[in-house]
């Protein structure tokens, strides 16, 4: 069986697991390419241009798999553990796929709420109807999910910035390449809230207890964790994005309130390169201006 | 104590009567114009929601006239309404008065009968269940109010207009379970069999009927939607709804029956609910295409709303499945009148054209 996953969305943080499991099961597995501009205007084709850049990049990536796989899998996450919730857009999509794809094409769509491992299995027995190989193969692909548990280290001296944004923007380089690439040509080192472990991204301590959406706690988390670290605070917002715009004001409130620079990107099919290049730079001197002149605000 | 909360269509005056019932002097802001807009924006995060703007802004011309405690409803959690009462702390917060904002958690109605509310308006929950009484029965009332003016716009938009100031009055001075039936009755003799102007008098029916779904506050809010409605009518349009304050209530007691089958429908093209009301706009449009029969949709939502356009996509789909023409109109602040005047009459040209040719194909 062909089984297509698009390289988009939550396929930067659960898609090596996703790969290794279906590659266990006997599946001939097809990921989309990396995405890029023809995949982008695939995806506006069918999806309203509300929707933010990530949704649209997805939706290219699931009409380039059409005719050319029997399957396609896409979890659709509801909530995890302690009743956090994906945004409404990445529960939709799922359904939305279903439209797309229409009747030729089967879609793989395990319902994660709260446990994973079940509905997992559930979707394994789809491919494969023997349980002893599908309980193997789930077992030896969660060698994959990521568990990291040690903080990542802080060199003093070093110049540093927190890259704020969620996984599935910067991770795709066609979105975040250009933001990360600045900030490294700069001497500055990017903090990312990825490389910090769980314990950290979903404590329930302070305000971070309120926000139920699981990817905004975590980035409201990593902004609390590596604001005292950084010599600046940079958030990378996608428009049309309904929780960061929230998120996003949180952040910006605590930051002034702390004097840490802070920078808000808001990035859609539209935003040039050239144009986060410059004000990022700016970002950067202001921010070492800022240093060379503590006590100046 | 001098309690306010945001306008919320002519729904106002059943949340209105409930506060006064609880024994609170409610004082109102103006209701939502271009300056409330403009105070919303000022102290707004970009790339929010249109009903944040507007109910921020409400909430700020309630506290110029003198309000302190500011009931803002929240909830939800899936979509960005249950973390509005956040952002306006803070932003009212900024501004430096003096107030208490109270946000008024719904969805468990034990919570909010024995502890929320008898906490802030220091009442028993005795007082509390009839308030919710009377409020239910006066929603009602609103939504019939809507209703009959709705279907009397189709006929006859001068006299229906004409008519909308006493039936308002009547509605609003309509205070114990009694009156509001008694205004209940007045409303159908003043709309329906009063003289000549019953549905469908002169001969005409109204020709086409649309069913109008999409966002709550959007639906009801008549200036958020820039009276969608009323230029509908104008077109000779009966606007159907289902969302209603009443039908909301019913729901946070889990009474409510369209909400049940709404979800039941809905299943067709949304497996999973994406939070807000998705559920419900794609639930009531399928109904309303399938038995109420009507030549065409309209959905309306903030710009950026989430839930919403996820059913959007699906009504996308029932529209290509079922033949009937869908209308998505997203509201921002920037939305303007002319231009929405525009689509309303190329949507109606369409639907009427339609009919026709539908018409003499079936003779």
């Amino acid at each position: 069986m062909r089984v297509g996953i698009p390289r988009a969305l939550l396929y930067y943080r659960y898609g090596k697991f996703w790969e290794r499991y279906l590659t266990e099961l006997g599946a001939e597995v097809v990921v989309t390419r990396k995405t890029d501009k023809v995949l982008l205007q695939k995806g506006l084709e069918y999806v309203s241009s509300e929707v933010c850049l990530p949704v649209k990049i997805l939706a290219g990536h699931i009409a380039d798999l059409k005719g050319r796989v029997e399957a396609v899998f896409l979890p659709r996450v509801v909530w995890l553990e302690d009743h956090l919730y994906a945004c409404p857009k990445m529960i939709g999509i799922v359904d939305i796929a279903r439209m797309m794809l229409g009747k030729d094409v089967k879609l793989i769509a395990p319902v994660i709420k709260g446990g994973f491992v079940l509905p997992y299995l559930a979707a394994g027995l789809s491919i494969t109807p023997n349980p002893f190989p599908v309980v193997r193969a789930f077992s030896r692909a969660s060698r994959e999910l990521n568990t990291r548990t040690a903080v990542p280290e802080y060199e003093p001296g070093e110049k540093r910035v927190a890259l704020i944004g969620h996984f599935y923007n910067l991770g795709d380089d066609y979105i975040g390449r250009s933001i990360t690439s600045t900030f490294t040509s700069n001497g500055y080192r990017v903090c990312l809230k990825d490389e910090l472990p769980e314990a950290v991204l979903r404590s329930r301590k302070g305000f971070a207890r309120n926000i139920r959406w699981v990817y905004e706690r975590e980035l409201y988390n990593a902004f609390r964790y590596l604001a005292d670290k950084v010599d600046g605070v940079c958030v990378v917002v996608s428009m049309g994005c309904g929780p960061d715009s929230l998120v996003a004001e949180f952040m910006r409130e605590e930051a002034c309130r702390r004097n840490i620079p802070f920078l808000q990107l808001v990035l859609d099919e539209h935003t040039g390169v050239a144009g986060l290049v410059t004000r990022i730079e700016a970002f950067v001197e202001l921010a070492e201006r800022r240093k060379a002149v503590p006590q100046a605000s | 104590m001098k309690a306010t909360f945001p306008h919320f269509g002519y729904d106002t005056y059943a949340l209105k009567t409930f506060v006064e019932d609880l024994g609170a002097e409610v004082v109102l802001g103006p209701p939502a114009s271009k300056r409330t807009v403009e105070l919303g924006v000022e102290h707004s995060p970009e790339l929010i929601c249109m009903p944040f703007k507007i109910t921020l802004g409400n909430l700020i011309e309630a506290m110029e006239q003198g309000a302190d405690t500011l009931l803002m409803a929240a909830g939800a959690r899936k979509c960005r309404f249950g973390y509005y009462h956040y952002l306006q702390e803070q932003a009212l917060a900024r501004l430096g008065m003096r107030y208490k904002l109270v946000p008024v958690a719904q969805y468990s109605p034990y919570a909010f009968v024995f502890q929320l509310i008898p906490s802030v308006f220091h009442v028993s929950p005795v007082r509390v269940v009839r308030a919710i009484a009377i409020m239910l029965e006066k929603s009602l009332l609103t939504q019939e109010f809507r209703v009959l003016l709705n279907r009397k716009r189709a006929v006859d938009f001068r006299e229906a207009e004409r008519l909308k100031k006493p039936a308002l009055e009547m509605v609003e001075q309509a205070r114990s379970v009694k009156a509001i039936r008694r205004a209940r009755r007045g409303l159908d003799r003043m709309f329906s069999c009063n003289g000549s102007a019953a549905p469908g008098h002169n001969g005409r029916k109204p020709g086409l009927a649309v069913g109008l779904v999409g966002e709550i506050y959007m639906m009801i809010e008549q200036f958020a939607n820039q009276e969608i409605e009323k230029e509908l009518g104008r077109l000779g349009v009966e606007v159907l709804f289902e969302r209603s304050l009443h039908h909301h209530l019913l729901h946070l007691l889990r009474l409510d029956r369209s909400y049940f089958r709404s979800q039941r429908l809905a299943r067709r093209y949304l497996r999973e609910c994406p939070g807000g009301e998705a559920m419900r706009t794609v639930g009531e449009s399928i109904h309303f295409v399938e038995r109420k029969k009507v030549d065409g949709l309209v959905h309306i939502f903030p710009f950026t709303c989430m839930p919403e356009n996820i059913a959007l996509e699906a009504l996308q789909q029932l529209s290509e499945d079922s033949g009937v023409p869908v209308l998505s109109l997203s509201f921002d602040e920037h939305t303007s009148r002319t231009g929405l005047l525009t689509r309303l009459e190329a949507f109606v040209d369409l639907l009427k054209r339609k009919k026709r040719v539908q018409g003499s194909s079936r003779n």
